[in-house]
């Protein structure tokens, strides 16, 4: 389902170029996958993950998505694709702070044109499978960190996209929210068939997953 | 998605109530000024023109055509009589006046000064202009010997109320004949020619003192609401002057143009600081929700629908401020209308230009059509910087910044 050939990844500054951040990473995942991107901080997970997402460009090497490559996507072919097929939870929720919850979780949804009973469906039903049914009228700045957590989750999955990113999803959390929120994520690729990928050194992250792939140093060094 | 679009916009202005309202009473504050300023500066042209038109030349006069350059009774109109009678059948001429005028010298037992006798008809004075309104001191009467003075001419006599003043000019035969005048009444019409020089006496007098029939007059002055009736008076009597009042009256002409002119500016000026207001606080919006909008375009939302909600939120906030502009400068011109803004203590210098002490303002539909679509655009070109910002956005430089 996605298919990494030969990708790498600079960062620069100015002209020069000043980190190797992914040497030749060939990777594939499959679909239903419950992945994780694992390494010491630095190694690159998170431009792995971007880059997979279409959130960041590579410099070399192509990246395919049901075989699509999307390496070569324009900026707002690569929008349309995040849009479409992708979901992401960040470290810091990143949820908009003006909507509310339900809002929040069904924004996606509307930006791609589901209708109206169709979202408030659909967000009941994540909400639900979340346990923030009860928070569903409220703004995001009066909510527990492990609660925004799980509304950025609840957004990721409710238009259903075909895989999930999820960076550093249990950082802001303590060890019992982090669990809860990993047996959800767990729930979710079980009952709904998401393909999640995770970019984590968390020890919750690491027992929950089926797959793990570590890197150093902008490699892949064990899968 | 528009409903989307259009939330977004209004939480933003909503939830971020006190730079909404910073914007909002910066628009309004200035918008009622400049609405008051431009309403005065109308008001004073305006009133200028009114009182011309009224004191002296209407909407439109008749003069022989060398009578303007050479003022002597060789250049009357001879039928004055039967064209202002056909005039007045007209259903496209609200009033006329038919006057007699000459100049001469006015003189007291210790001072004289150039001045013109205007023969007019009172009655036809009061219909033509509201005559009567010009009176500031004395009656209003004339009778044979009755005269009513210029408040300037008055000053520079030293005459009041009371006095007498002879006026000395030459007859239709060329002879100099003088006639001995009690001044009745002050006048003053904020026409400074006519402040400065006139003397009114009953028409039929002046044309027995100078000999001249009844029949003819060096002016007819016509009021009417009809632009075209120039042309239409022109084709009508081509022996004859038609001209409209700024015409006859150029320096009104460039009082309205450099009033426009002021007018403008002030405009332009408050426009500017509108849209320097609005720019800066949508700048500072926008910077202060940058990793609002690096989300929104992480997650997949295309850069034409945030570019929609800064501008919906922008012409949100614009057009509230136009609402609370508008109701504050209507409020503060329809003051303005009615009571004036009193200057007296300048009234030596507004007296030197015709203007008078208290100054009212004029309202316009045009003000608030102008004014609003000012401020749209002045919205909608604020947000270009902060727009332009918000399209180079990196997601994740914005959300790694963050975390």
């Amino acid at each position: 389902m996605i298919q990494l050939t030969e990708v790498q990844k600079y960062f620069y500054r100015g002209e020069s170029r000043e980190v190797h951040a992914l040497k030749n990473i060939n990777l594939t995942i499959e679909e239903g996958e419950f992945s994780l991107l694992n390494g010491p901080s630095g190694c690159g997970k998170t431009t792995l993950l971007n880059a997979i997402g279409a959130l960041d460009s590579v410099d070399s090497g192509k990246i395919y998505l049901d075989e699509k490559e999307i390496t070569t996507l324009s900026e707002d072919e690569r929008t349309l694709l995040r849009l479409n097929e992708m979901g992401f939870v960040f470290q810091s929720y990143n949820l908009v702070p003006v909507l509310s919850v339900e809002e929040n979780i069904g924004f996606i949804m509307k930006l791609r044109g589901f209708d109206d009973n169709e979202i408030k469906n659909r967000v009941k039903e994540v909400a639900e499978l979340l346990e923030i049914q009860d928070k569903l009228q409220s703004l995001p700045n009066t909510l527990s960190g492990g609660q925004q957590q799980r509304v950025a989750v609840a957004r990721a999955v409710a238009s259903k996209p075909k895989i999930i990113l999820a960076d550093e999803p249990t950082a802001n959390l303590d060890s019992k929210n982090s669990i809860a929120l990993m047996n959800m994520m767990r729930r979710l690729n079980e009952e709904e068939g998401v393909t999640i990928l995770f970019a984590s050194h968390d020890e919750y992250v690491i027992e929950s997953v089926r797959r793990i792939i570590r890197l150093n140093d902008g490699s892949i060094v064990e899968d | 998605m528009f409903r989307l679009i259009l939330k977004l916009a209004w939480k933003n202005a909503f939830l971020r109530l006190s730079r909404t309202l910073l914007v909002v009473i910066m628009i309004a504050v200035s918008m009622s000024m400049m609405l008051s300023i431009q309403g005065i500066y109308d008001g004073m042209t305006s009133n200028l023109i009114d009182k011309t038109k009224r004191s002296d030349c209407g909407e439109i006069s008749l003069y022989n055509p060398h009578y303007r350059l050479n003022k002597n009774l060789d250049n009357v109109i001879k039928d004055a009589k039967t064209i202002e009678a056909s005039l007045n059948k007209r259903p496209d001429v609200q009033a006329v006046v038919r006057r007699l005028s000459v100049d001469g010298l006015s003189a007291t037992a210790r001072k004289s000064a150039f001045s013109s006798v205007v023969g007019i008809n009172l009655d036809e004075e009061i219909a033509f202009g509201r005559f009567d309104k010009f009176l500031v001191e004395g009656k209003l009467e004339l009778g044979k010997r009755g005269v009513l003075i210029g408040k300037e001419l008055a000053k520079t006599l030293k005459v009041h109320v009371g006095s007498k003043v002879i006026f000395s000019t030459q007859d239709s035969s060329g002879e100099i004949n003088a006639m001995a005048l009690k001044i009745r009444g002050i006048m003053q019409t904020s026409n400074v020619v006519l402040d400065r020089s006139a003397l009114y006496v009953e028409r039929r007098h002046l044309e027995r003192f100078l000999g001249v029939s009844d029949t003819v007059a060096t002016q007819i002055a016509i009021r009417t609401a009809y632009p075209t009736l120039q042309a239409t008076l022109q084709k009508a009597y081509p022996q004859l002057s038609v001209m409209d009042f700024l015409e006859l009256n150029p320096m009104l002409k460039q009082m309205q143009d450099m009033m426009s002119i002021f007018n403008s500016i002030t405009f332009f000026i408050v426009i500017l600081v509108v849209f320097i207001g609005i720019l800066g606080v949508m700048y500072v919006s926008v910077l202060d929700r940058i990793r609002e909008f690096g989300i929104m375009r992480a997650v997949g939302m295309e850069y034409k629908y945030i570019r929609r909600e800064v501008l919906l939120e922008a012409l949100f906030v614009g057009v509230v401020g136009y609402v609370v502009g508008a109701v504050l400068g209507l409020l503060s011109l329809v003051y303005l209308h009615h009571y004036g803004l009193n200057l007296s203590q300048f009234s030596e210098g507004l007296a030197a230009f015709g203007l008078d002490t208290v100054l009212y303002a004029d309202i316009s539909p045009i003000y608030f059509i102008n004014t609003f679509l000012a401020i749209l655009s002045a919205s909608l070109f604020s947000v270009l910087l902060p727009l332009r910002k918000i399209k180079h956005l990196n997601p994740i430089e914005v959300i790694k910044a963050e975390t």
